[in-house]
C-alpha cells in the first residue's frame, strides 16, 4: 500500500489535512456575517486532503539528483543535529548570557565543530563580528539586542 | 503632486547623498551575498531586512532594490566561476560562462556578464518608468472582487515554479496559505489555531517564513556539502578585456533579450530563471553556429545574463502598481515594503510619489554602481568564494537570529525559525518547492481580506465575481494559466 515515496508523504499529509480540518471546524462562529472567519481554513484543508491524494496516485516525477538529494550520509546527520542543537542552546540562553557572548561562543565552536581548523582567524572573527553588529544595531540603529551579562 | 513633481522628488531621493550611498551599500551587500555559495536573492533581502529598521522608507527600499539586483548579479559570478549557481536565475549563465572560465578566460566570462547585465537592466528600468504608471492608473479603480481575482492569477503562477511536480508546487501553496491563517482573524477578531498561546495571535512573522525556509535551509545543505572543495578549484582569472568581436556577438542577443527578459519578468511567475533558460533556448535556435552552445559562447553568456537582469526590473511592475509579488523573490521584496510600512499598489504613485520613483530613479544608479563599482572589484570578490564553509555557515545563521530577533524581541520566534528551517530542508529533501509556499504565504492573507470584503459587499452572493468585468477577466486569465500548463503535461505523457 506505502511502496512509493510520494504514497508515504501523501499519508502524511493527509493526516495533517484532517487535523487542520478538525480544527477549522470547531472555529466559532458569528450571526449576521456573510463569511466566517472557518471558510478560507476549511476550504484549504480540503484543498490539501485533495491534492495528497492526487499525490498518492501520481507518478514519481523526481530526478536521480533530486533522489540523491535524500542520500545523506550518518555522519552528516550527526553534523546536522549537533548544528541544530547548538542553535537550540543559542537560543535559548540567548536573553539569559546576552547576544555578544553567545553569539562568540556560537560562531567559535559552531565553525570548529565543522571543521574549521585555523583557530586563531576563527576566534578573530567570532569576537569581532558580534561586536560589530552589536554596536551596528544598537548605536546606529537603535535596535536593543539582548544585553545579559555583557557590562555595556 | 502631479506625476512630473513625483519624478522631480523620486529623482531627488536617488540622487541626494543618501540615496546614492544607500544604493551603493545595496548593490555592494546584494553582489557580496549573492556570491555566496546557496545564498540567493531571497536570503539576501530577508537577512538585510533587519538593517532597515527605523530607517527612512525611501532610502530604505531604495537599498532593498539594490541588493535585489545586486543578488542577481553576484549570483553569476559564482556561476561562471564555480559552475554552482548560488541562484535559480543563473543557472543558464554556467552553460557558457563556466566553459569559457574553463578555458582561461574567466575575466571576460566576468565582464561579458556585467556589461550584459548593465544593458539588459538599465533597458528594463526605463520599459519599467513607461508601464508601472499606465498600470497603477489601471489598477486604482479596482475593487476587492478585482484585486482578489488579480491574487488568484499571481497564485496561479506557482505551476511554473515547481521543479517538477505541479501538485507538489500546490501543496506548498496551501501549507503556505494554512500558516497565514494562525492568529487573530482581522475581520471577526476570531482567533485561529493559537492553541491559546499569547506569542501566536498576531501570526507567524513572514521573516520567520522566509529565513527559516530559505537561509536556514540552505544551511543544513551546506552542511552537508561543507568538505565540497569546488570553491578551491576556482579558474585564474585573465584578462578582462574585451575585443570588437566580442561586442558585434554580444550586440543582438542584449539588445533581443533586454525586452524578452522585461516581458517575461512583467508576467506573475516567470521571474528571472524561466526569463534566462528561454533566452538562452531563443539565442541558440537563433544562432547560426548552435554548436558553440555550452562550450563557451559569448552569445549563450550575453542572452540569459541579459535576460535575467531585465526580468528582474520586470517583476518590479506588478510589485509597485497592484501590490502583487509574481515571485518568490518579490513577495520577500513585498515583505520588505510592509516591515517599513508602505503598502505597495496603485496608490503608491500618487501617495508617496518619492518611494515610487525613487526606487525606478535608483535602479539606473544602481546598474551603473554594478558596472563601475563591480567590474574592478571582481578579483577580489572572487576571494569571497573562498570563505571557509563552516565559518560562513556559522555567520549565516546568527544573521537569521539577528533578524529574527530584531523584528520581534522575543525567543519564541526563534524557535519557530528553527522549526521552518527543519521544515524547509525537509521540503527539500523531498523535492517540495519553497517559492510557492512563501508566495502563498505573502498573498494568502491578502487574497483572504479581498475575498470576504467582496463577499461583505455583495452579502454572502459568489456572483460578484462574474458581475464585475475586470474580476471576470481576470478570473478566466487566471483559469487559462491554471490549466494550460496542466494540459501540456497530459498531452507530453500521452506522447
Amino acid at each position: 500500500m506505502l511502496k512509493t515515496v510520494n504514497q508515504r508523504i501523501s499519508l502524511v499529509l493527509i493526516v495533517v489535512g484532517i487535523g487542520y480540518l478538525i480544527l477549522a471546524f470547531q472555529l466559532p462562529s458569528y450571526a449576521y456575517v456573510p463569511v466566517d472567519a472557518d471558510i478560507v481554513p476549511i476550504t484549504l484543508g480540503i484543498l490539501l486532503i485533495l491534492l495528497a491524494s492526487c499525490l498518492y496516485f501520481s507518478k514519481d516525477s523526481e530526478t536521480e539528483e533530486q533522489k540523491a538529494r535524500r542520500k545523506i550520509p550518518k555522519k552528516d546527520i550527526g553534523a546536522l543535529l549537533a548544528v541544530f542543537s547548538f542553535i537550540f542552546v543559542y537560543i535559548l540562553f540567548l536573553e539569559l548570557m546576552g547576544f555578544v557572548l553567545m553569539t562568540m561562543l556560537f560562531i567559535f565552536f559552531c565553525s570548529w565543530f565543522l571543521g574549521y581548523k585555523k583557530h586563531l582567524s576563527n576566534a578573530l572573527v567570532s569576537i569581532l563580528f558580534p561586536l560589530c553588529m552589536y554596536g551596528m544595531f544598537t548605536e546606529f540603529l537603535n535596535i536593543s539586542l539582548p544585553q545579559g551579562l555583557w557590562p555595556f | 503632486m502631479g506625476s512630473l513633481e513625483g519624478i522631480i522628488a523620486g529623482f531627488q531621493v536617488a540622487f541626494s547623498l543618501e540615496g546614492l550611498l544607500f544604493v551603493m551599500i545595496g548593490v555592494f551587500v546584494g553582489t557580496f551575498i549573492g556570491m555566496m555559495p546557496g545564498l540567493g536573492p531571497i536570503s539576501a533581502i530577508a537577512v538585510m531586512i533587519p538593517i532597515t529598521f527605523g530607517m527612512d522608507p525611501a532610502p530604505a527600499l531604495v537599498m532593498m532594490a539594490g541588493v535585489y539586483y545586486g543578488a542577481i548579479f553576484g549570483g553569476s559570478t559564482s556561476s561562471i566561476l564555480l559552475n554552482a549557481p548560488g541562484v535559480s536565475g543563473a543557472v543558464a549563465t554556467a552553460f557558457d560562462g563556466y566553459p569559457m572560465a574553463q578555458q582561461g578566460k574567466a575575466g571576460k566570462a566576468l565582464a561579458i556578464a556585467a556589461i550584459s547585465s548593465f544593458i539588459g537592466g538599465t533597458v528594463s528600468v526605463i520599459l519599467l518608468m513607461l508601464l508601472a504608471p499606465m498600470l497603477s492608473s489601471v489598477a486604482i479603480s479596482f475593487g476587492p472582487p478585482a484585486y482578489f481575482a488579480l491574487m488568484l492569477m499571481g497564485l496561479t503562477a506557482i505551476s511554473s515554479l515547481s521543479e517538477g511536480s505541479t501538485i507538489k508546487a500546490l501543496i506548498s501553496a496551501v501549507a503556505g496559505f494554512m500558516i497565514v491563517t494562525i492568529g487573530i482573524d482581522a475581520q471577526t477578531g476570531t482567533q485561529r489555531f493559537t492553541f491559546g498561546n499569547v506569542n501566536l495571535l498576531e501570526g507567524i512573522d513572514f521573516l520567520v517564513i522566509a529565513l527559516g525556509l530559505f537561509a536556514l535551509a540552505e544551511v543544513c545543505t551546506l552542511i552537508i556539502k561543507r568538505k565540497d572543495l569546488s570553491q578551491e578549484n576556482a579558474h585564474k582569472l585573465g584578462s578582462m578585456r574585451l575585443s570588437k568581436q566580442d561586442f558585434k556577438d554580444m550586440s543582438g542577443p542584449v539588445t533581443r533579450h533586454s525586452f524578452l527578459g522585461f516581458i517575461l519578468g512583467v508576467l506573475p511567475g516567470a521571474g528571472a530563471t524561466i526569463a534566462s533558460f528561454i533566452s538562452y533556448i531563443t539565442e541558440k535556435k537563433l544562432s547560426k553556429n548552435p554548436e558553440e552552445f555550452g562550450k563557451g559562447s559569448v552569445k549563450g553568456l550575453a542572452a540569459p545574463e541579459t535576460a535575467n537582469n531585465a526580468a528582474t526590473s520586470g517583476a518590479f511592475v506588478p510589485l509597485l502598481s497592484l501590490g502583487i509579488p509574481g515571485s518568490g523573490t518579490t513577495a520577500v521584496m513585498l515583505g520588505a515594503f510592509l516591515v517599513l510600512g508602505v503598502q505597495p499598489g496603485p496608490l503608491l504613485m500618487t501617495d508617496r510619489p518619492e518611494i515610487f520613483w525613487g526606487i525606478i530613479a535608483s535602479m539606473y544608479i544602481g546598474n551603473v554602481f554594478l558596472l563601475i563599482l563591480n567590474l574592478p572589484l571582481i578579483p577580489y570578490f572572487a576571494k569571497i568564494l573562498k570563505i571557509p564553509r563552516p565559518l560562513l555557515i556559522s555567520l549565516v545563521i546568527m544573521f537569521s537570529i539577528i533578524g529574527v530577533y530584531a523584528i520581534s524581541f522575543n525567543t519564541f520566534d526563534l524557535y519557530m525559525l528553527l522549526l521552518f528551517g527543519v521544515v524547509g530542508f525537509v521540503m527539500r529533501l523531498f523535492s517540495f518547492p519553497a517559492p510557492p509556499f512563501i508566495l502563498a504565504f505573502i498573498l494568502g492573507g491578502m487574497m483572504e481580506q479581498a475575498f470576504r470584503q467582496s463577499l461583505t459587499i455583495s452579502n454572502g452572493s459568489l456572483t460578484v465575481f462574474v458581475q464585475d468585468p475586470i474580476a471576470l477577466t481576470l478570473l478566466i486569465v487566471a483559469l487559462l494559466s491554471f490549466v494550460f500548463p496542466l494540459i501540456r503535461v497530459i498531452r507530453s505523457r500521452r506522447a
